[in-house]
């Protein structure tokens, strides 16, 4: 399972010719630390990342906020017409991506017309499509359900509110479900190119994977040892968020949920 | 819990260290080896360009998307700058939009939205001359140009018969070879196979079992995965078509393209000197010396003359009736904008096509020149004493040809690919192949 970053990692050392010599070489003859130094100056890293993780970070939040309550309402709260709306909800997942593409366009430029910062090319437009998801609110909504219901008559006796009930009794008790979910979305936000490429047309507003496309040559010259070193410091943010997360994402897929 | 504090502090220092470095990065364009730009001169830059810097009097601005990367994308990105440099009426900002698919995808949403640039580069460009947007270069070019640039790129442009767009950089499939393997099988190396029949006897003689357990280890040829490219090529040597004349129906299963394809598949079956469907292995295998002949796009000779290390050789696609060899490439596109905007716009897409840096961009990324004139540019006889193998790029073009660019092209080049793949594995006949395949494509097309 490792083998895919190990030979990154070995690649991102290599001399061209060397990428492709057959038998495939673990160790690089040469190493050359210049193929991370050129990477990083071929287009405007720093600017890139520091877009990807802002970007990358907000719509965690976001995400994590909106999908913390819906999922809190859909799990917790009864109201007509309940069940038929989060069944709704859920459907919109079988919406392929590609077709909400053209129609978002649409809307931001609209939205641009009327404001700019909620046009094209701007911070909005990369944020705010995927500030909710419906992933979210149902991952939250299993977990929230585990919650048992003696613990909430308890909390009202003692007089406590809804939303204390959500942010201060059920929100720790879901550290699983809730770590899970930061990480996917960050990892999926860190990884998307195609929108942040078709909405974007500034520099100073592109992310890094965009910054990768430089190195992948349209007819065949791609230069793999760059696109490799690239590859390595645009991977490193998600490796420490895993690695942040890591204990209550274990815990998450191992454990029922239940902390009675 | 100390070590989250560690990451979670790493993760804050980057962001700071980031958004420190960003006031104080000079060039947010990716650029290596910034070439000429001098300090004071407005380039290029981002849009967040400092309304400060002093614009030259009314120069008309105009945005010039392209999908070129690596050293191709600098290339075009230099070529640019020095336009804004040496032009008094237009500044471009230059927009890189990721692969030929991305900038089709993000073309296809500006169109909708009306948020089109005014100059564009993309592959397989005439595909945009039903949509409206664009200006065709028929109504633009000078009678000049239409004479100079050789008639192969005029109908690699056409749609419906009219030239939409311009071309710019374009490739053809040569035929690379191991100039010592040659020379080790008995072959001359300064006479490549220039027929089918030449080409068999060749691969033969290079396919070779060195280690003796019976399969070949070095094969005699082969070709990229783009192997509907050269199927293509092989079925106009043998003087077939690909796309009726009226542009309704594909007619590549004709008893010519047939032959072609049995022709293609028999190098496996029957002569054996190339291995069932890996063509993804092959620039590798080449470049490693395992390889006798290699089908690839022209834009590989940089690469391979670099990173081989034996003689390469290059030569014109063997023929067979005649020689025909097809172009592939993208071209610029001048979509309808405002009437100054697309003067800008032409005079750009004329600056970057004229025989200077047509000259220019095959120097450097070798992209074929599109121009007559340019075989006769001094510079030509440098670049080619330099890099001999350059030469055969150009007196390849007077036998290129164009394979006609229609809707279904993409869906018709993976039939082809599985047409490719089926005779290759023997799994069909020639004839089954491609009737499959037409009919596929017919039927998308609306016909029977």
């Amino acid at each position: 399972m490792i083998m895919p970053f190990v030979w990154m990692i070995s690649t991102s050392f290599k001399s061209q010719s060397e990428v492709f010599a057959y038998p495939p070489q673990w160790i690089p003859t040469e190493f050359h630390w210049q193929n991370y130094v050129q990477a990083w100056n071929a287009a405007p890293f720093p600017r890139y990342f520091f877009n990807s993780v802002v970007v990358a970070l907000a719509v965690t939040l976001g995400d994590l906020f909106t999908s913390a309550l819906a999922a809190y309402a859909f799990a917790r709260m009864k109201f007509p017409g309940r069940d038929a709306l989060f069944l709704i909800y859920l459907s919109s997942l079988m919406i392929p991506h590609q077709m909400t593409i053209l129609p978002s366009f649409l809307l931001l430029k609209n939205l641009g017309d009327l404001w700019a910062p909620l046009g094209l090319d701007t911070y909005f437009a990369l944020i705010a499509p995927f500030l909710a998801s419906a992933f979210g609110v149902f991952l939250l909504r299993q977990s929230f359900m585990q919650i048992p219901n003696e613990l909430e008559d308890a909390a009202i006796l003692d007089g406590c509110g809804r939303a204390r009930f959500l942010w201060e009794i059920v929100i720790p008790l879901s550290r699983p479900a809730l770590a899970t979910l930061a990480l996917f979305t960050f990892m999926g936000n860190w990884n998307s190119y195609l929108w942040p490429l078709i909405v974007t047309n500034s520099d100073t507003l592109r992310t890094v994977q965009i910054g990768l496309r430089y190195f992948i040559g349209q007819e065949g010259a791609s230069q793999w040892g760059l696109l490799m070193a690239a590859a390595v410091f645009v991977s490193l943010p998600v490796v420490l968020i895993y690695l942040m997360v890591q204990r209550q994402f274990v815990q998450g897929i191992a454990s029922t949920g239940i902390k009675q | 819990m100390t070590l989250k504090k560690i990451l979670l502090i790493s993760m804050l220092a980057m962001i700071v260290l980031a958004a420190c470095a960003t006031p104080t990065a000079e060039a947010p364009k990716p650029t290596v080896a910034p070439p000429t730009a001098p300090v004071a001169a407005p380039t290029t830059s981002a849009p967040t360009a400092v309304a400060a810097t002093p614009a030259p009097a009314q120069k008309t601005k105009i945005t010039f998307w392209y999908a070129l990367s690596g050293a191709q994308g600098k290339v075009v990105e230099d070529m640019t700058a020095k336009f804004n440099q040496t032009s008094k009426t237009a500044q471009v900002e230059v927009v890189f939009q990721g692969s030929y698919a991305d900038i089709a995808q993000k073309l296809t949403a500006a169109i909708t939205a009306k948020t089109v640039p005014d100059v564009a580069q993309m592959g397989g460009a005439p595909t945009l001359g039903e949509s409206g947007a664009i200006v065709p270069v028929a109504d633009l070019v000078s009678d000049a140009d239409k004479k100079d640039i050789f008639d192969g790129f005029w109908d690699y442009n056409k749609f419906n018969g009219k030239v939409v767009s311009m071309p710019f950089n374009n490739s053809t499939p040569m035929l690379y070879y191991n100039k010592d393997l040659f020379t080790a099988a008995g072959l001359d190396p300064n006479k490549p196979p220039t027929t089918w029949d030449e080409l068999v006897t060749a691969a033969k003689a290079l396919t070779k079992d060195t280690n003796g357990d019976g399969k070949p280890d070095q094969w005699g040829f082969n070709t990229h995965t783009d192997t509907h490219w050269y199927l293509s090529a092989m079925i106009m040597q043998n003087g077939g078509k690909i796309l009726s004349d009226d542009g309704k129906k594909v007619i590549y299963n004709s008893p010519e393209g047939i032959e072609a394809l049995q022709f293609w598949g028999d190098l496996v079956t029957k002569n054996k000197v190339m291995p069932p469907n890996q063509h993804a292995q092959a620039g590798a295998d080449f470049t490693a010396g395992k390889l006798g002949m290699l089908m690839r796009s022209s834009t590989f000779l940089a690469t391979v003359e670099k990173d081989a290390k034996f003689k390469v050789g290059v030569a014109i696609l063997p023929g067979k009736k005649i020689k025909s060899v097809p172009i592939g490439g993208a071209s610029l596109l001048v979509f309808k904008t405002t009437a100054e905007r697309q003067k800008a716009a032409w005079e750009f897409v004329q600056w970057m096509t004229n025989a200077e840096n047509s000259l220019s961009l095959f120097i450097q990324t070798n992209y074929v020149p599109i121009r007559k004139s340019v075989a006769g540019l001094p510079a030509v006889k440098d670049f080619i004493a330099k890099s001999p193998n350059s030469e055969v790029l150009i007196k390849q073009l007077e036998f290129a040809s164009a394979i006609p660019i229609f809707f279904e092209l993409g869906n018709s080049d993976e039939q082809l690919r599985k047409a490719v793949e089926k005779v290759e594995l023997g799994s069909g006949t020639a004839k089954d192949a491609l009737d499959v395949a037409a009919s596929v494509i017919n039927k998308a097309l609306g016909g029977p």
